[in-house]
């Protein structure tokens, strides 16, 4: 599903004009009902005693939509990937790819592929077409070919690994002018990891700078794959494409024939369409799935009736049975895309099977920050909203949480970070939502005297230390590749997340990879931004979880006239408590308006103050004359100074303006 | 032509001794008569006469500036200038077409000529207004009649004629006694004039009230010079001093050229430090400071300020003036084509006040707001009879950690200080409010220096 909550986030009000194979406008240009051609229904039932024989050779209808619905044997269906780092070329080689099959008009690929790019480069994720299934005849022999599109970040790499256990092959796409990059590195070892037959293609070397013969040396030496088959094209220029179709017949291995066996079906995406439910993607791995089936899916444990199948070309079309191999949708008024998580295994309601496929787990959550309304009368949208937003998102955990300083508003888990600002940039964009955002925190393991185990994701909650023996926070392992010139700095900024520099890999002449171990925390916030801004935007990460270790942390509380604000605490190392803790007190300093009487402002650890600054008290706000008993301009001045402190926050006596907390959550995200 | 043409006013009986209790407000009906509706009929009015020489540099007030072509005597000279009977014509108009809210002839106890600066005017103009209000609405057997008088702007002869028509308090904008700065302030008189007309004041039979009007903050004012005029203010020996803070206000040349708090203004602890010097010489001199920025000697308090102070109806005439009147107040307009059109509007029964619409948070407000001002503080009791038990007890609960603080001071019945802890006591005592605790004020000089965030607060709790 988060394949598709990667796109379905991101650009959530220009759906309707995402790649041609946008589901939306799939839905909207042919209702479904509608679109159920005739002629379709009686080929596919004539079929249905032989679901693997041939097909009637090259169909030479002219409806190009028909003949990709004809069934081929299985040995003839191809079910593959685009590995590729964001720019390098996936989205245009898979328009080509839908172009030179004939599945998509050339004149409608051009709309969709402008339409997308800068939504793509805005958020560095790639809008995915999700699946679209091609025709393509070669050597007289009709194959279909599914492409099953990933997302592109590694919040979402869970989402991944399933869209790729759903195919047999991935073509991996390098730009042959750049190299490979850290998050391609890393989908390349989860298709090794699921098997997947992989095909190394060198794209845009009608560039100038193209260097495919360094770029396939890199490969070979970074992934240790033979790379002097490697096909060269340009996506842009339409060269290769053809001899990728040809490599994806020839190298692909089939699907295996088990329509035979009791019905499991692998979902890779999933979501949600107010008018027909949660639409499924699904790839049948093993039987068959017939439309009007009554289905259950294994992990929840929920039940339908799968009013609709079809497949993605890349429009959704209705088809009355899918097998073993091949590829499709599902609609099954199925009210959440939580009841039909990607990973999940569907099966027959009567004939279910032994066991579920493997690899399914459920989503958790990475990342945790309050979401508070400024406006407090927004407290009730902005539940509706995060409802809404699950409906669609499965990973997203939200409870209500209230705050002295914040008001009633919500802790919400995400994946990691940029689930999290996706979810923040709809509510705030789809929802008119005003929202104060706490400082991200991670999920902490504190051990506790009693020997007991808690989690804790919430800083103000922390256990307190009496309580507490130690604190162990989530750690990951992280592999940046960087251009030789920016070792130095990358290094620094390992060095300054509290990070373990583990090795480092000159992957050729000119490009090293660098690994280190840090805390989570430390890549919650800025990390990626830095990373990029230190290597002139030339290096790139991914990272993963490694499990928790204990580290020297404290909890950081900021005290206001010796009134503690708990939505500033946060959890910090030891370590860097001190310079945080001035950053904040200072920043404070600066915000708050001066009062009617001193007012300290400190850090502390425990009862140990570790930073303090204090504002001054007001020495004079007086207006000195009733001109002729004209009060009015008097009253008014009043009314607009009272109005103002009604904006702010109480924190004990004193005044807090809610930028304030603001400007101090935004600092903390750059300071942890 | 206007003349006066009325008896002579001005042997009104010596002034009584001044009463033993100082903090005592002038016995007036209490404010809170008039916060419960409907309101008594006004026993004040307020005149604006608007010709200045020229504008000073901090002014915003409606006023008409006569421009310096005289360099004449300070008697004829600008008085001759026919826009002022041009104005004080349509003035009395306004005040014929004005019906007094009162059938029962509620005469007035204050009158009080505001400007500009109304010394300008030719003392047979204010005879006339002077005896249109009595026409009108009777003047009480011993009115307090108070004009605001420039240094510059009369000489002995006219200041006597003006006592002869009645005028028996005096308010005299010195604003400084440096000619540097009063030059900086863009007054239209120097120091010379500050002293001829403090000796013409001071010599004037029959004028023992008046007041020395000073201005704090301003440009380029070190703390010696404020002690320095403070000086001769006490050595004037005036009835009453008026101190007001420079306000820097928009769309003045001021605005333009100073910013508060930075130089050549004095940074805003230097500043509170002149209100604090003030405040400590004037009482050291034997002033009340009875009101944020008024001092006074025992009984010399304006009257008809304390009418604003105490939230009572006001009568209003003349342009830009504020009225308060059956609970509405109104302003009218700046300009003097503007109210020229009001007061026609007014004479054919276009206009009239609107119906009562002042809300009951308001009318706790402007209690609040002008009760707070002065040292007398605000009634518990009378506030909590008109706008509610909880709501007092907020505001007290609000003011509680000021009092602790020494911001706002608890004052018992008989307007004695008392403990903050009492304070706290009668607050928990479910009975009546104020069963000890019967006024809150603010401190002089702390709790008077910061009324607006103190007054801003109250707010908060009256309009939530």
């Amino acid at each position: 599903m988060a394949t598709a909550t990667a796109s379905r986030l991101a650009v959530p009000a220009q759906r309707p004009s995402t790649t041609a194979t946008g589901r939306r406008r799939a839905a909207a240009l042919s209702p479904a009902p509608v679109g159920r051609p005739r002629a379709l229904s009686a080929a596919s039932r004539g079929r249905v005693v032989c679901p693997a024989a041939p097909a009637s050779a090259s169909a030479s209808t002219s409806d190009a939509g028909q003949d990709r619905l004809q069934k081929v044997p299985i040995s003839n269906i191809r079910n593959f990937s685009i590995i590729a780092h964001i720019d390098h070329g996936k989205s245009t080689l898979a328009d080509k790819l839908l172009e030179l099959t004939g599945t998509v008009q050339k004149r409608d690929m051009k709309e969709q592929f402008l339409d997308n790019m800068d939504l793509e480069r805005e958020r560095g994720i790639t809008i995915k077409l999700q699946a679209a299934r091609m025709r393509y005849v070669m050597n007289n022999e009709p194959y279909c070919l599914n492409l099953i599109d990933t997302p592109g970040h590694v919040d979402f790499s869970y989402e991944v690994s399933r869209s790729l256990a759903a195919c047999e092959g991935a073509l991996l796409v390098v730009d042959a002018s750049q190299g490979v990059e850290a998050q391609t590195l890393a989908n390349v070892y989860l298709a090794l990891e699921n098997d997947l037959e992989i095909i190394p293609v060198l794209n845009k070397i009608d560039l100038p700078g193209a260097e495919p013969d360094r770029v396939a040396q890199e490969i070979e030496e970074i992934i240790g794959m033979d790379c002097s088959n490697a096909i060269r094209c340009s996506a842009k220029e339409g060269i290769g494409i053809t001899e990728i179709l040809d490599a994806i017949v020839t190298k692909i291995p089939p699907p295996q024939d088990t329509a035979k066996s009791p019905l499991r079906a692998l979902i890779f995406d999933s979501y949600y369409d107010p008018y027909r439910g949660v639409i499924v993607y699904f790839r049948v791995v093993d039987g068959r799935i017939k439309k009007g089936d009554k289905i259950c899916f294994m992990a929840s444990g929920k039940e339908f009736i799968a009013d609709e199948i079809g497949v993605l070309s890349p429009k959704q079309m209705q088809v009355n049975e899918l097998y073993a191999g091949e590829v499709g949708y599902l609609s099954a008024s199925i009210r959440s895309v939580a009841d039909a998580r990607v990973g999940d295994t569907i099966s027959h309601y009567s004939k279910r099977a032994e066991r579920a496929l493997p690899g399914y787990s459920e989503a958790t959550p990475m990342v945790f920050c309050g979401l508070f309304p400024i406006d407090a009368d927004q407290f009730e949208e902005l539940r509706e909203a995060l409802e809404k937003l699950q409906l669609n998102d499965a990973a997203l955990k939200f409870e209500p949480e209230s705050s002295s300083a914040m008001g009633f508003g919500f802790r919400c888990g995400f994946l990691g970070l940029l689930h999290m600002e996706i979810v923040q940039e709809r509510l705030e964009r789809e929802y008119n939502l005003n929202l104060i955002i706490t400082a991200p925190s991670v999920v902490y393991h504190v051990n506790l005297v009693d020997g007991e185990t808690v989690e804790c994701s919430n800083p103000s909650l922390l256990p307190e230390p009496g309580k507490r023996r130690s604190i162990e926070e989530p750690y990951v392992k992280i592999e940046m590749l960087t251009p030789k010139e920016y070792i130095g700095p990358i290094m620094e900024l390992g060095q300054e997340r509290r990070g373990e520099f583990k090795e480092m890999n000159f992957i050729t002449e000119n490009r090293a990879s660098v690994v280190y171990e840090l805390p989570l925390a430390e890549m919650v916030g800025d990390f990626f931004d830095q990373l990029k801004s230190r290597s002139k935007g030339y290096a790139s990460m991914e990272y993963s979880l490694i499990g928790y270790r204990e580290s020297n942390l404290v909890k950081l509380d900021i005290q206001i006239n010796g009134d503690p604000v708990e939505a500033l605490s946060t959890i910090v190392h030891r370590d860097k408590a001190y310079s945080v803790g001035r950053a904040l007190t200072q920043k404070l300093k600066e915000l708050i308006p001066r009062q009617m009487f001193r007012v300290p402002i400190q850090a502390c650890i425990g009862a140990k103050v570790i930073a303090s600054e204090a504002l001054s008290a007001i020495r004079k706000d007086v207006l000195s004359k009733c001109y002729g008993g004209d009060i009015s301009r008097k009253k008014k001045l009043l009314k607009k100074q009272a109005e103002g402190k009604k904006r702010m926050k109480a924190i004990g006596r004193v005044d807090v303006p809610q930028e304030a907390f603001m400007a101090v959550l935004k600092l903390e995200k750059e300071v942890l | 032509m206007l003349r006066s043409a009325f008896p002579l006013v001005s042997h009104l009986p010596p002034r009584k001794p001044p009463p033993i209790r100082p903090a005592r407000p002038p016995p007036v009906r209490p404010y809170a008569s008039s916060a419960a509706r409907p309101s008594p009929p006004p026993a004040s009015a307020y005149v604006h006469l608007p010709f200045c020489r020229k504008r000073c540099l901090y002014c915003d007030f409606p006023i008409v500036a006569l421009g310096s072509s005289s360099s004449s005597s300070p008697v004829d000279g600008e008085g001759n200038d026919p826009r002022i009977a041009d104005y004080v014509r349509l003035l009395l108009r306004e005040v014929a077409a004005t019906r007094p809210v009162s059938n029962d002839g509620v005469p007035l106890e204050t009158v009080f000529f505001g400007g500009g600066t109304p010394s300008l005017v030719p003392p047979s103009l204010v005879a006339a207004v002077l005896d249109a209000l009595r026409g009108k609405f009777g003047l009480s057997a011993s009115p307090e009649v108070s004009i605001e008088m420039d240094p510059g702007t009369f000489d002995a002869a006219k200041l006597r004629e003006l006592v002869g028509l009645g005028v028996n308090r005096v308010s005299l904008g010195v604003q400084a006694f440096q000619d540097d700065l009063l030059r900086a302030c863009g007054r239209a008189h120097g120091l010379r004039e500050v002293h001829d007309a403090v000796g013409i004041v001071t010599a004037c039979e029959g004028l023992q009230n008046w007041s020395m009007d000073l201005i704090s903050s301003l440009p380029h004012q070190t703390e010696e010079m404020w002690e320095e005029s403070l000086r001769c203010t006490v050595d004037a020996r005036p009835t009453h001093v008026s101190v007001y803070d420079l306000q820097i206000e928009q769309g003045t040349k001021f605005g333009q050229l100073y910013t508060p708090g930075v130089h050549p203004l004095p940074s805003e602890t230097d500043s509170a430090n002149l209100y604090k010097i003030a405040s400590k010489w004037l009482s050291e001199a034997g002033y009340n400071h009875y009101e944020i920025s008024s001092y006074c000697k025992t009984g010399y308090e304006c009257k008809h300020n304390v009418t604003y102070w105490q939230n009572r109806s006001f009568y209003a005439f003349g342009l830009g003036s504020a009225s308060y009147i059956n609970g509405v107040r109104f302003s009218r307009p700046r300009r003097m084509k503007e109210y020229a059109d009001w007061v026609q509007k007014l004479e054919i029964g276009a206009w009239s006040h609107e119906p009562d619409s002042a809300g009951m948070k308001d009318m706790a407000m402007d209690v609040v707001m002008l009760s707070l001002r002065t040292a007398w503080g605000l009634d518990l009791r009378s506030f909590s009879k008109s706008f509610g038990k909880s709501l007092t007890i907020s505001l007290c609960n609000t003011f509680r950690p000021f009092v602790e603080s020494g911001l706002v001071i608890v004052m018992d019945m008989e307007r004695r200080a008392l403990q903050p802890s009492d304070f706290k006591v009668d607050l928990q005592y479910e009975g009546e409010i104020g069963s000890k605790v019967a006024f809150i004020r603010l401190s002089d000089p702390d709790g008077f220096l910061l009324s607006n965030e103190l007054i801003s607060l109250a707010f908060g709790v009256i309009a939530p």
